[in-house]
């Protein structure tokens, strides 16, 4: 009974996780500008993304370490440094977005400009962190999350052309703009592939104390709930197919992704778009600052774990508390959120060989899995996902100056 | 639901002349700052509607109208230098035109 709880609490979590300011600005762009041409891309990066939860969170349960741990142990201090500052940089930028869509929900709700909210927002994370535990952040986030259900109902409200939707799972090229197609493409990917996400999901089963015991759990958590998560994001890119595109609107500020659920929901959809863009992105304010602590504690092996008390783990807590408020001055300063998402939304696609390609050395370590070592097909994966991440590398930028205008 | 044929003809015209004009390759600045007026003014018919039937708030819908007047301010200032001939200021004068009428009109909506 108390696995299946712990399933839907995994599921649950992923459902509220999946969906937060990357991904809703993405979609509902390539949504506007594209129609559901892009769904492929929400579709891959779903599938990469379960498989990298679920290789990380087998790892975590059989080796009683997290992924952190495991880069700089097997693979040397110096080695570790690049995926450390990589991650780190990108998240940071990853960090001051949700910042920023905290702000925005919170502007939209009051007419108070987002800067204003940037400070007190970093502040109430930072007293969440330092006064709760890790139970209280995962299911008070994933509970309250569940209103991101809102876009799935959202976009059956506005009856999709289904055999249309069905097609645009696979692959196609666009017939105009290719520039910008790519780089919404890359865009869509770096917020659905985000290593935060994974690197939060193996310290998290550390948190939990995962055993060998879990790993059922752990697959039934990375898959079935990256599946409602990226069914919520595609749900976003079909509202926007929907309700912006037969406009000709494209989205050019967050304020405008508002409308899109208040046109088939009215006034209920305006309130849960707010909520959603609030709890999803406040969620992952706290998920994003725990894993660059946790990488930092990693990495320099400091003592770590959201359950103790900040006393009992210092340098553990100095850093949360330094990292959010400092991702919250780019906000505060006013720099522009939709911006500064699509830049970290790139520049995340990009980090990600980095952390794919050393999961590889470890997923077929005997020493550390046993026989839970990854069989040919989840090699496979692993190798078609580390493929797709240095072609993100190499894209990124150029895509960057082409088509992020 | 939609915004007026005229509007939409404006827009088009203006695309296609560019793109014709242009020969091909990405849209040169001008289309991408008519593209922009374009997607405001649809932006202001949209909340004007969805105001109307009370789906949204009248601060979310100033809030939506001071970012189009971002716009529109952004727009009219270096949109005259992006236009190579005369046919190119007559469509930059027509897509800014939309969206003032389109930004007065969510105006009167709101009462603002």
């Amino acid at each position: 009974m108390k696995k299946w709880g712990e399933v839907a609490l995994g599921v649950v979590t992923c459902i509220g996780g999946f969906l937060e300011v990357g991904s809703i600005a993405t979609s509902a762009q390539g949504g506007a500008e594209f129609g559901y041409q892009l769904a492929w891309v929400l579709l891959l990066g779903t599938l990469s993304l379960a498989i990298l939860m679920e290789m990380t969170g087998r790892l975590a349960a059989v080796s009683r370490r997290s992924y952190g741990d495991l880069l700089r142990e097997r693979f040397g201090y110096r080695f570790f440094l690049l995926p450390f500052l990589a991650v780190f940089i990108v998240s940071l930028l990853v960090l001051a977005s949700e910042i920023g869509g905290v702000a925005i929900a919170l502007q939209l709700a009051t007419g108070v400009a987002f800067r204003w909210w940037a400070i007190p927002t970093a502040l109430i994370g930072w007293l969440l962190l330092w006064r709760g535990n890790f139970s209280i952040v995962e299911q008070g986030t994933a509970l309250l999350g569940l209103v991101a259900l809102s876009f799935g109902v959202a976009a059956l409200v506005l009856h999709p052309a289904w055999p249309t939707l069905g097609r645009a799972l696979l692959p196609s090229l666009p017939s105009h703009d290719h520039a910008r197609y790519w780089y919404l493409a890359v865009s869509m990917l770096g917020a659905s592939i985000s290593p935060y996400l994974y690197l939060f999901y193996s310290a998290g089963a550390i948190e939990d104390e995962w055993t060998i015991e879990h790993l059922g759990v752990n697959r039934i958590t990375a898959s079935v709930g990256n599946v409602f998560g990226g069914g919520l994001a595609i749900a976003s890119l079909v509202t926007a197919a929907l309700v912006l595109a037969p406009r000709e609107i494209r989205v050019d500020a967050y304020e405008q992704i508002a409308l899109l659920l208040a046109t088939p929901l009215g006034r209920p959809g305006f309130v849960f778009f707010v909520m959603t863009l609030f709890i999803t992105c406040f969620g992952a304010t706290i998920e994003i600052v725990l894993a660059m602590a946790y990488i930092l504690a990693q990495g320099f092996g400091w003592r770590w774990s959201e359950n103790l008390k900040p006393a009992q783990d210092a340098r553990f807590s100095t850093s949360y508390t330094v990292l959010i408020l400092l991702a919250a001055v780019p906000i505060a300063l006013g720099m522009d959120p939709l911006s500064l998402t699509n830049i970290s939304m790139v520049a995340t696609a990009a980090s990600l060989p980095v952390t794919v390609i050393p999961l590889f050395v470890l997923m077929n370590d005997g020493d550390l899995l046993n026989t839970n070592v990854n069989g040919w097909a989840s090699n496979l994966a692993l190798v078609v996902i580390a493929l797709l991440s240095v072609v993100l590398l190499v894209a990124a930028l150029p895509l960057q100056l082409l088509g992020g205008g | 639901m939609n915004r007026p044929a005229h509007t939409r003809a404006h827009a088009r015209l203006a695309l296609l002349a560019l793109l014709a004009g242009g020969g091909c390759g990405s849209p040169p600045p001008l289309a991408k700052q008519l593209e922009t007026l374009a997607s405001w003014t649809a932006t202001m018919q949209l909340a004007k509607e969805r105001h109307g039937a009370g789906a949204i708030t009248y601060t979310y819908a100033t809030q939506l109208r001071d970012k189009a007047d971002d716009a529109f301010q952004q727009a009219s200032t270096t949109i005259g230098r992006a236009a190579q001939t005369r046919t190119d200021s007559a469509y930059a004068a027509a897509a800014l035109d939309s969206l003032r009428t389109a930004i007065r009109q969510l105006e009167a909506e709101i009462g603002s």
